[in-house]
């Protein structure tokens, strides 16, 4: 452990946040000093109570009423709607605050295309697991294909990997995944879709990306989203290509799978780890640039620049 | 012109619905909905008025419209429609004096600002959908439309997928979640007439609401399957003209009807002038009339979405691979409505596996 972590303040602990709590729990930047959820039972507060993390099943109300500097950063791994709440407590608290549901409300973060800007605000969005598992791929694209004029995505997660709140947020689910791809490709026409699989062995975490652009060169394509990949794959490893192709001459289709690391699930449900592998890489930064705060951290660069 | 004069409730056509203490079967026509996934979602204003008109006339009781995929759906995914869901709505609410329009969607799909903009036409029943075991996922939009007071009903897809125990305890939840009608699509056209009977009684025993089944097709077994799940409990049954559908189509309506008043069913609805919009539809609405293809076989055989068809053919042709094969593997993969982005990965993974002949 680095001799001054980030201390984390763990807001929800479904599927989302036992996962990332696992992942906090291997980084030698981070260190949770609190896991607040709302059930004692439920399985990721007795997961968190077991690695050792102090616990309070009073939510929010308890996160806030802490000492302050028990807590640097919040990840808010509960629902949408419940953020809009929790970050008008936090944000008079100062807390800097990393959202992983799909609320919209923060500075949409995708890293590797804008992960310096997550230091200078103070609520930082993920957008969703599909809009950060498509959101760099079609973000190159746009850079370089003229006359873009849809955009669609398909998002497909095993049923498993899908909690409760997740269940009850399609709605903003697939409004931020929409706002997401509009803001970083620039794109206005954009359609965002999810389908829960129910298919047992459980189904591979995968995306379908279209994109309809006037007399698209293939190979050119192909290089863009081979190019994004790698990038995505220095946090997100389990990132694959599984079709890349120009269809009719107009519309570029994608299809990638992402495989997760198997922490709290198994692989299948990489989109607990492409969520996670973003705020880790996020929360990790900041660390890094508060331990350099004398000098101004060396940030990723987009390589779309 | 139709013969008015001969225009006699089937009722006394089938005389033994007299006799029944059978109850009344609510029917549910999709034609304009699931029909639009035969013409590639391309139906225009003037057939859905045309259609819509005639079963009004019939006195069926509920006509749904929309893209095959249901509210919000129209995308590359599965087809752009020709028209929005707005002029949809708009132009099938015109036409409907006595029966009433519904519409569907599948939340992930469409959303609560879909069911705002249906709402606001006048739809009259809303069918929320998930898959087989995924009924939680319906919870929020079922909820809405009761606090706006829409009959909603609870349907899951795909559902020959989970076990008759395991239907039953969803549409159990969505009743919970305030669905006033729960019940399954056999979405791939896989049922057996007693795979059927089992789900709905298992179904019959756990909810108190009306409950509903939409066949399908692909085995030949469409009406047979319908009237099973009426014998085991069903009253909302749902029919298509000349089973105008998605792949192998749905259960034919106008051979439904009939069947289920000869069983002593009743449903009031007036067989000349159903016969006459089935007429009509087949002349107005189709490319051809749906069969029962090689590969809607397949497809029912593999518990593939019946939606698929049309794709998989296509996808076939272009990569020079064996249709059925693709069904098939879609099957193993378990792939449900909406995954439409597998048939191509599937295709190509086959094309890789087929030797270069010299």
């Amino acid at each position: 452990m680095n001799s001054n972590p980030v201390k984390i303040a763990l807001l929800g602990i479904g599927l989302i946040g036992a996962d990332l709590l696992i992942k906090i729990h291997r980084s030698k930047w981070m260190q949770c000093t609190l896991v607040a959820g709302r059930n004692r039972e439920a399985v990721g507060m007795q997961r968190a109570a077991s690695l050792g993390y102090p616990i309070t099943d009073g939510g929010i109300d308890a996160l806030v009423e802490q000492p302050q500097e028990l807590y640097d950063l919040v990840f808010d791994a509960t629902d949408a709607i419940s953020h809009i709440r929790h970050w008008q407590l936090l944000q008079t608290l100062g807390k800097k605050v990393i959202d992983l549901t799909p609320s919209g409300i923060g500075h949409m973060v995708v890293p590797s295309i804008n992960a310096e800007d997550s230091m200078a605000h103070a609520n930082i969005n993920l957008v969703s697991c599909g809009g950060q598992a498509a959101i760099p791929v079609l973000t190159a694209l746009s850079h370089h294909v003229p006359g873009i004029r849809y955009i669609e995505a398909v998002t497909t997660a095993s049923s498993l990997s899908i909690g409760r709140s997740t269940r009850l947020n399609l709605d903003e689910y697939i409004q931020t995944t929409e706002c997401g791809i509009r803001v970083f490709t620039g794109v206005q026409a954009v359609k965002a879709l999810v389908n829960i699989s129910p298919a047992r062995p459980p189904a591979n975490f995968r995306v379908a990306m279209s994109m309809l652009a006037p007399g698209v060169d293939p190979e050119a394509i192909n290089a863009i989203v081979h190019r994004a990949i790698e990038v995505l794959r220095s946090y997100i490893p389990g990132y694959r290509l599984l079709t890349c192709a120009v269809l009719n001459k107009e519309r570029v289709f994608v299809t990638v799978e992402i495989q997760g690391r198997g922490d709290l699930l198994p692989t299948y449900a990489g989109n607990l780890d492409i969520m996670n592998a973003a705020a880790v890489t996020i929360a990790e930064q900041y660390a890094i640039a508060r331990l350099r705060c004398s000098n101004p951290p060396a940030l990723q660069k987009s390589i779309y620049e | 012109m139709p013969l008015h004069g001969c225009d006699v409730p089937i009722l006394l056509l089938c005389r033994k619905a007299f006799m029944s203490n059978k109850p009344r079967i609510t029917i549910s026509d999709p034609s304009l909905r699931d029909g639009n996934h035969a013409v590639r979602h391309q139906l225009n204003r003037e057939q859905l008025r045309t259609y819509a008109s005639a079963v009004n006339a019939a006195g069926v009781h509920i006509v749904e419209v929309g893209h095959g995929n249901g509210l919000g759906a129209s995308s590359l995914q599965v087809g752009l429609a020709c028209l929005t869901d707005t002029e949809m709505l708009e132009t099938v609410r015109e036409c409907l004096t006595s029966s009433r329009m519904g519409v569907f969607m599948l939340p992930g799909w469409g959303t609560t600002r879909d069911l705002v903009l249906a709402i606001k036409h006048g739809v009259d029943v809303v069918r929320v959908g998930a898959h087989c075991t995924e009924s939680d996922l319906t919870e929020r939009h079922l909820g809405f439309l009761r606090e706006r007071d829409v009959e909603a009903h609870g349907c899951l897809l795909m559902s020959h997928m989970a076990s008759p125990e395991r239907l039953a305890e969803e549409c159990a939840r969505m009743e919970g979640y305030g669905a006033q009608a729960v019940g399954i699509f056999d979405s791939a056209g896989h049922y057996l007439h007693t795979d059927v009977t089992e789900r709905i009684s298992a179904i019959r025993k756990a909810v108190s609401v009306p409950i509903l089944f939409h066949g399908h097709n692909n085995l030949g077994m469409a009406v047979a399957n319908s009237l099973a799940a009426a014998e085991a409990g069903a009253s909302i049954i749902d029919g298509c003209a000349r089973g105008f559908g998605a792949g192998a189509g749905n259960t034919q309506l106008e051979a439904l009807v009939p069947v289920l008043e000869r069983c002593g069913y009743s449903t009031s609805i007036n067989l000349y002038r159903l016969l006459d919009a089935a007429d009509l539809a087949e002349k107005e609405l189709m490319e051809k009339v749906p069969t029962i293809s090689s590969e809607g076989i397949v497809s029912g055989l593999s518990g593939v979405f019946s939606g698929f068809r049309t794709k998989v053919v296509a996808v076939a042709e272009e990569h020079g691979v064996d249709a059925r094969d693709i069904f098939f593997e879609l099957g193993r993969r378990q792939a449900v409505a909406g995954q439409e982005d597998l048939i191509v990965d599937v295709a190509m993974e086959l094309r890789k596996s087929i030797p270069e002949t010299p």
